[in-house]
């Protein structure tokens, strides 16, 4: 396909490492903060390519890992419930709440049905006049405007058994929330590409000037990562600290402003709970009160629910960059693919699923034995 | 999640008023939302698809530029490591192979 496997040439990605080694004068701690590049980054070995120039930190860049245990629970009561059809995203499926997952009601009968599209779940209430189907909408910026049009097409349409269970996140507050805190080793942060096509770079600006980080907006594909990071070092080793955009291809500085816009119209930012981190202020989307009628949890009665996490698993130190995955007692022991303890071991892009597909844990069985 | 899916735009058209289009993913053919770039793209340009929506629209040139400057620098660094193993095996040093 045209403009991915040029960004997927091997020598490429070789040279670009070797030139990161010669430049780097010290060890430079980065993070991305996108599942998609996690994966790429451990698939591809692109951590080890750069040997002691660079560490990568993965970043909680995982929505299906941060979405909170409460939005899990409210998922899977209304799945369990006659006369819905529960609609989601295929990863969010396995994803564990306080006693099953998505796919566990499916098999005790209830209607939970994969959609590509918010748009595909849409159509289907429009199809099916007599159930109420519900939309999971989840993700970042980049799903933002999806799931923002669907409410939007549903109002304008007058569809009234469609309605969705929101659990939105942003991903500046979350670095700004890992900069400020006394633990961070932080020293440079990859923009994941794809929010920043929606969302564009302004936002960061403030964030890179306040802590002196350099942002470099990148994209997804082995070359693009590699050049991310080498534009990160390049600032570092200047002593500067910009945003610079590595994926102009794709991003522009004001994003894509309509996409914006709709999103604005539909959602308010609010203070939101992420898995494994706890509540990050400003952080969240939410359904503005116009469009209320469409909250599944006012239209079904959601109260309040209470949850306690698994103590054995320490998905917020992975998610925070205080752990390495394989540093986790429960790693490839009590928590697997098969068997996750947390969400990060669920998503093919969480930091721990990754590791494990990928034979990381082989060296560290290894090292610890 | 934020996984993205640069396809080729074949044509345009509304449904109830809302911009759509098929776009072609290396032979596969999908109906993709188009109101967040209608007014920058026409058939033939490429977009950046993300569920079911196109979210930017690929800028050829650019990608172009951008990977023959990579490609310029992988030859450039092809020649310094003929280099090196050149000036390595008159030294009569073991020769390592080009960057682990």
């Amino acid at each position: 396909m045209k403009y991915l496997a040029e960004y997927r040439d091997g020598s490429i990605a070789q040279a670009l490492a070797a030139q990161i080694r010669r430049e780097a004068t010290r060890r430079w701690v980065l993070m991305e903060v996108c599942g998609g590049q996690t994966h790429t980054i451990v698939k591809q070995g692109l951590d080890e390519l750069l040997g002691d120039a660079v560490e990568m930190i993965h970043g909680p860049g995982c929505p299906v890992c941060v979405t909170p245990l409460e939005q899990i629970d409210k998922a899977l009561q209304l799945a369990s419930r006659p006369g819905i059809i529960f609609t989601s995203f295929g990863d969010m499926l396995r994803v564990p709440g306080s006693d099953c997952d998505l796919l566990q009601i499916r098999a005790r009968g209830g209607a939970v049905q994969i959609v590509y599209s918010p748009l595909d779940a849409l159509e289907l209430a429009i199809r099916n006049p007599d159930r109420q189907v519900v939309f999971f909408a989840v993700g970042f910026e980049t799903t933002a405007p999806a799931n923002a049009m669907a409410v939007w097409r549903a109002h304008q349409l007058g569809v009234k058994n469609f309605s969705v269970l929101v659990s939105h996140v942003t991903v500046p507050p979350a670095m700004t929330a890992i900069l400020g805190d006394p633990q961070n080793r932080v020293q440079g942060f990859l923009a994941a590409g794809h929010v920043c096509t929606v969302m564009g770079w302004e936002e960061y600006e403030p964030i890179a000037a306040r802590f002196r980080v350099p942002i470099i907006v990148t994209g997804f594909e082995p070359v693009d990562i590699l050049e991310g990071i080498h534009l990160a070092v390049r600032q570092l080793e200047a002593g500067r600290h910009e945003v610079e955009n590595q994926y102009v291809r794709a991003v522009r500085r004001e994003g894509t402003v309509p996409a914006r816009t709709l999103v604005e119209q539909i959602f308010q930012l609010v203070d939101r709970k992420w898995r494994g981190i706890g509540e990050i202020p400003m952080s969240g989307l939410a359904l503005r009160e116009e469009f209320a009628d469409f909250d599944a949890e006012l239209r079904f009665g959601l109260g309040e629910i209470h949850v306690a996490e698994s103590s054995e698993c320490r998905a917020g130190d992975v998610l925070r960059g205080q752990i390495k995955p394989h540093q986790c007692a429960a790693f490839g022991r009590t928590c697997t693919p098969e068997h996750p303890l947390g969400a990060p071991m669920v998503s093919s892009e969480g930091a721990c699923a990754a590791y494990y597909n990928y034979g990381r844990f082989r060296v560290t069985q290894s090292a610890g034995a | 999640m934020c996984l993205g899916i640069p396809g080729r735009v074949i044509e345009v058209h509304e449904d109830r008023g809302l911009p759509m289009g098929v776009v072609d993913f290396g032979g596969v053919r999908r109906d993709v939302c188009l109101a967040y770039v209608a007014d920058r793209i026409r058939p033939g340009d490429y977009a950046l698809v993300h569920v079911g929506f196109a979210i930017s629209v690929i800028d050829e040139a650019e990608a172009r530029r951008t990977f023959e400057a990579l490609e310029a620098m992988s030859q450039l660094e092809e020649l310094e490591w003929m280099r090196e193993t050149a000036q390595a095996s008159l030294d009569g040093l073991s020769a390592g192979g080009p960057v682990a």
